[in-house]
């Protein structure tokens, strides 16, 4: 990796107005601007932006893109839409990893079907030299063309209940793109060229690639866009949404946000482990068993055959306190055996605990005792296998705090909320 | 973030290398962190307190502060003992933020060498620290 951080277009608008800046995958990104519990909060009760162009993007076309992809990627193209597992077709996209031989994960991925053997793979800041290069070595006789777009695009996500009536607003013409469009389902191209380019235009006649996804849990937006668009497409939703509380958000809101919709953190929650026994299954072409895999991929002959693999688990904190994840903090079981050390350890918050069951500042159910105090979660891997609610004890070499594993973190998260619902 | 020339840097309180501030009361020493600490450490949510009573060394960890993204120690700028903690700290944390020196205040500390007061830095000597 460089030594020196590369900056996002956007990078002066951050530091003029006053965010806290970090390295994060090679780039130097906002962590937070001035409160990053106000930025939690504004996501889940009206809405943020956020700056995520330090993301790659991989373009795979050609007759046997497909194939490749098959191939390459966890999910299953063939099987991965809706309850009735449809084939993928243009206009959805799908989540998964790309694994190494030996079941490791190389990066988590978002694939878009732009068109027929036409796909756009979304994956983590700094990654789009590797997996293009992951992919090239597997396409060898296979026609198809890769093509690494590594700061060649811009990206910013809006995200949080008030999405679309921001993103309306800064749409030519929003009902028409607002017709049909289901989570994980997506419109328009950030290439001019593309005849997608005419299903989604901004009021200024920029062509955007407007999808239905994003990392918070919450209702919203993740828009791609020509990078000399990008600082006037950022200035047109802030104002867009003023009216609708729109706050700019840094990535450690973003951290915090997606802890508590139980999302992980590639090379953090998943990486140089078998991708398997944990809470993301729906990353792998199962049918309900396990291991029972509807097609065969790099890294599935691992995960079929590999014994003694770790367990991933999400964790909900009694309080706000975390333990540290920098010095790996270890997880003890209720006899202070040592079973694992935690991957990810954040405090979501807009969460409170009453009588011991979560509640959200979103929840409609929320006692009169509720209190937004924050509760930590996050994720731990053991060499055991755990049920829900199990009593778990978190310990860095400063303090240890009680947990249970859940099945789930921050209620009433509106990412699936159907679009029609939140105009 | 706050550049430097914004930060608040009181003249009658004395600072640490770790960031923390002190001020004589009229004999008990009251503790609690900088502008600038508390400005790197973003929306403080929680003070871990000591026990009123405990003695500490100078260096000495006597709570940690927590942050929505970190968790950081605090440190004894003297040596002396815990007559009071600011429990106010307990349901509004975020007082640390916005009035560090004032209602942010952590502990009340007896010291047992009132000298070592003396020896921490003044506002100068602190500025000229975070100048580096």
């Amino acid at each position: 990796m460089s030594t020196e951080s590369k900056k996002t277009l956007l990078h002066a608008w951050h530091c003029e107005h006053g965010a806290k800046m970090a390295d994060f995958g090679g780039y130097e990104m906002p962590l937070w601007y001035s409160s990053v519990k106000n930025e939690h909060l504004a996501v889940i009760t009206n809405a943020g932006l956020f700056d995520t162009s330090h993301m790659a993007v991989v373009l795979v076309d050609g007759p046997e893109a497909f194939d490749l992809l098959q191939t390459c990627f966890t999910n299953d193209l063939s099987a991965c839409i809706g309850p009735q597992k449809k084939e993928l077709y243009p206009g959805r996209c799908v989540y998964g990893a790309f694994l190494k031989e030996n079941g490791d994960v190389i990066d988590d991925a978002i694939i878009f079907q732009l068109a027929k053997a036409d796909y756009m793979i979304v994956i983590n800041a700094g990654m789009g030299a590797s997996i293009a290069a992951h992919l090239n070595a597997h396409a060898a006789g296979k026609d198809v063309v890769v093509k690494d777009l590594t700061d060649m695009l811009g990206k910013v996500d809006v995200q949080g209940p008030m999405a679309a009536k921001i993103v309306s607003k800064v749409l030519a013409e929003p009902d028409r793109v607002f017709e049909a469009m289901p989570y994980f389902s997506f419109k328009g191209h950030f290439d001019a060229a593309s005849p997608l380019a005419d299903a989604v235009r901004t009021s200024d006649g920029t062509p955007i690639l407007l999808s239905r996804t994003g990392y918070t849990g919450e209702f919203g937006f993740e828009i791609f866009v020509n990078p000399n668009m990008i600082e006037t497409l950022w200035q047109t939703i802030l104002d867009a949404g003023d009216e609708f509380g729109i706050t700019p958000c840094g990535l450690a809101a973003r951290d915090s946000l997606r802890a508590g919709a139980v999302l992980p953190l590639s090379h953090q929650d998943i990486g140089n482990w078998p991708f398997m026994n944990h809470p993301w299954l729906f990353a792998l072409p199962t049918d309900g068993h396990k291991t029972d895999f509807t097609k065969t991929f790099i890294g599935s002959d691992a995960l079929r055959s590999s014994e003694n693999a770790d367990y991933t688990y999400a964790f909900i904190g009694n309080d706000l306190r975390k333990v540290s994840t920098t010095d790996p903090a270890q997880v003890l079981d209720a006899d202070g055996r040592t079973i694992g050390s935690v991957l990810t350890c954040a405090t979501d918050m807009a969460l409170g605990m009453v009588d011991g069951k979560i509640y959200s500042v979103a929840s409609p159910d929320r006692p009169a005792a509720f209190k937004a105090k924050g509760l930590s979660c996050g994720f731990v891997k053991v060499d055991r296998e755990l049920s829900p609610g199990q009593l778990l004890q978190l310990k860095d070499n400063r303090r240890s705090i009680k947990v249970r594993t859940t099945e789930d973190v921050r209620p009433y998260r509106t990412a699936r909320v159907p679009l029609k619902n939140m105009l | 973030m706050k550049e430097i020339s914004e930060m608040k840097l009181p003249d009658n309180v004395k600072y640490t290398d770790d960031h923390e501030w002190a001020k004589d009361e009229g004999g008990n020493v009251k503790i609690g962190i900088t502008d600038y600490a508390q400005d790197q450490l973003g929306d403080i949510v929680f003070v871990e307190m000591p026990e009123v009573g405990a003695t500490y060394e100078k260096g000495d960890e006597f709570g940690t502060v927590e942050s929505v993204k970190a968790v950081s120690e605090l440190f004894m700028p003297i040596c002396g003992e815990i007559v009071a903690i600011n429990e106010g700290l307990e349901d509004a944390p975020e007082q640390v933020n916005s009035d560090p020196y004032d209602g942010g205040w952590m502990i009340s500390v007896k010291p047992s060498d009132t000298g070592e007061l003396d020896a921490l830095m003044d506002k100068a000597a602190y500025l000229d620290m975070l100048k580096g």
